[in-house]
Order: C-alpha cells, then structure tokens, then sequence
C-alpha cells in the first residue's frame, strides 16, 4: 500500500492549503512525508510478511481504528437518541451504538469477556 | 497472564455444525441480545432446540463432538464436550410463544460464516419481563433502551 502523493495534494487543496501547510499543519516534517512517499510499501514489513502466507491481501488484516470524527458523530447521534426518547439512559444508548459499530461475533465476544471477568 | 480467547473458531464451527446439519434452533438470553447490540453481559450462550434429543440434533451434536446429556432429577439438558463449553440448553422460554412461532421472528445474525438465527430482541424483552426474576428484571431498562436505539438507527 503505497501513500497516494496526488491525493494528499488534491485533498488539501480542497480543504484551502498547500500540502506543505498541510504537513505543517500536522506536524508532519517534509523530510518524512516524502521518505514515506518512495517507499513501495508503508506497512510494516511484519504486516505484509503475515498477509503473503496466509495468503491474502496485507488490507484483509487491517481494522479501521475509530477517529475523533467517528466519535463525534456517534456523540450526535446519542444525544439526538436521547432528546427523542425523554428518560432513556444515555450511557445504554452510547455503550449500545459502540457496539453496533461492532460485528457481532465481536459483541458477544465482550458480553462474554465482561461476564466471565 | 492474558485472558483465554472467548468464542473462538471451536465455537464457531460448533454452531455452523448444527446450522449445516439442519438442526432447528436458536439463540436466546442475553447473548442473543449482545449479538443484537445490546450492552449486556452474559457468562454463557443460550441455546433453544426445537426438539430436544431428536435424532437431528444427537446426530449433529455427533459430527461436532459434543454429547447430550438428557434432564434427569437430578440435572437439566446438558451439552458436554469441549466446543459446547461455552453453551447451554434452555427448557422453557419464559412468556413468549412456542419456538415456531417464535423462530419465525427470529433475527439472522452473521456470526462469523454462521447464518445464527437469534431471538428477536423485542421478544427477549418480553421473556425477561415474565420471568419475574431479579436478575431478569434488572436488566430490562437497558434491554429497552437498546431496543429503542436499534429501532431507530
């Protein structure tokens, strides 16, 4: 998986700045924006090495991790919930959209982990 | 020392053993619930067979290595066997319809590469209610407040 040079550039410009204000903004040096950009790979070799025996793509093994925006909209979303349905319990409809964002073998998974605990 | 893995592929295989064979059954408690969504906790995963002991279900239980214990006075149904730890065989369904009726509203649930038909929440929350057990009761609100937020996303 290679870092999409063209993308970064387009997408900052989009959002009003160069990509240099962009990395500057992000506390990204240059020098480590551009060593990253010629490399064939950006994931860890231990990554790519696990994905080639067993045989798939290096993508199958990766797990988006939630970001901010992830959890602002969530926040919305509970607190629409929450204004729609006057005495529900804020922490049931938080904990429950975190877990919708889950599959379900991934729910039961804590149920369990937390009951045997 | 790290936590030994809960429902792990042993499980997995157990249940899609029982879908493949054509076993009719399916999940209800509080596991059924998490599977939905709910934030709920459960020591064990609960399992309602449409005809406990036929020869379906011993044949299937078989192929996946587990043993049925019949009731007797001295015990109720059991699963015995390494990948049926983590399961257990529930007699009666507190409040709701017989398990035809109550399969035809069931959820399908992906669990893994299982198709799990899983008791629909409104109806786990109607079984709870009728048991009446503290423990059963002390978890509706959240079971009802789930129910809201599932309906509505």
């Amino acid at each position: 998986m290679r870092l999409n040079h063209e993308a970064a550039k387009r997408i900052a410009e989009q959002r009003g700045l160069t990509l240099t204000a962009a990395l500057a903004s992000a506390g990204v040096s240059r020098t480590a924006y551009y060593s990253l950009c010629r490399r064939n790979d950006i994931l860890p070799r231990t990554v790519l090495d696990l994905a080639a025996t067993l045989g798939v793509e290096p993508e199958d093994l990766l797990q988006k991790t939630p970001t901010s925006t992830t959890y602002e909209r969530r926040l919305e979303q509970a607190r629409d919930i929450c204004a729609r349905h006057p005495g529900i319990d804020f922490h049931n409809v938080w904990h429950t959209l975190t877990l919708l964002a889950e599959p379900p073998i991934e729910r039961l998974r804590r149920s369990l982990r937390r009951g045997r605990a | 020392m790290a936590a030994p893995d809960l429902f792990t592929k042993k499980e997995e295989d157990f249940l899609a053993t029982l879908v493949d064979e054509g076993v009719e059954f399916m999940v209800v408690g509080l596991a059924a619930a998490a599977l939905q969504g709910v934030p709920a906790v459960t020591q064990d995963i609960d399992l309602w067979f449409a005809r406990r002991g036929d020869p379906t279900m011993i044949r299937a239980l078989e192929k996946a290595g587990v043993s049925y214990v019949p009731p007797s006075d001295s015990n109720p149904p059991l699963l015995v066997g390494e990948p049926a730890e983590l399961f257990d065989i529930v007699v009666h369904m507190h409040g709701l319809g017989s398990f035809d009726e109550e399969r035809a509203r069931a959820k399908i649930v992906d669990v893994g590469n299982v198709k799990l038909p899983v008791l629909a929440l409104d109806r786990i929350v109607v079984s709870k209610e009728a048991t009446g057990r503290p423990k059963d009761l002390a978890i509706l609100p959240v079971l009802k407040d789930a129910l809201k937020v599932i309906d509505g996303v």
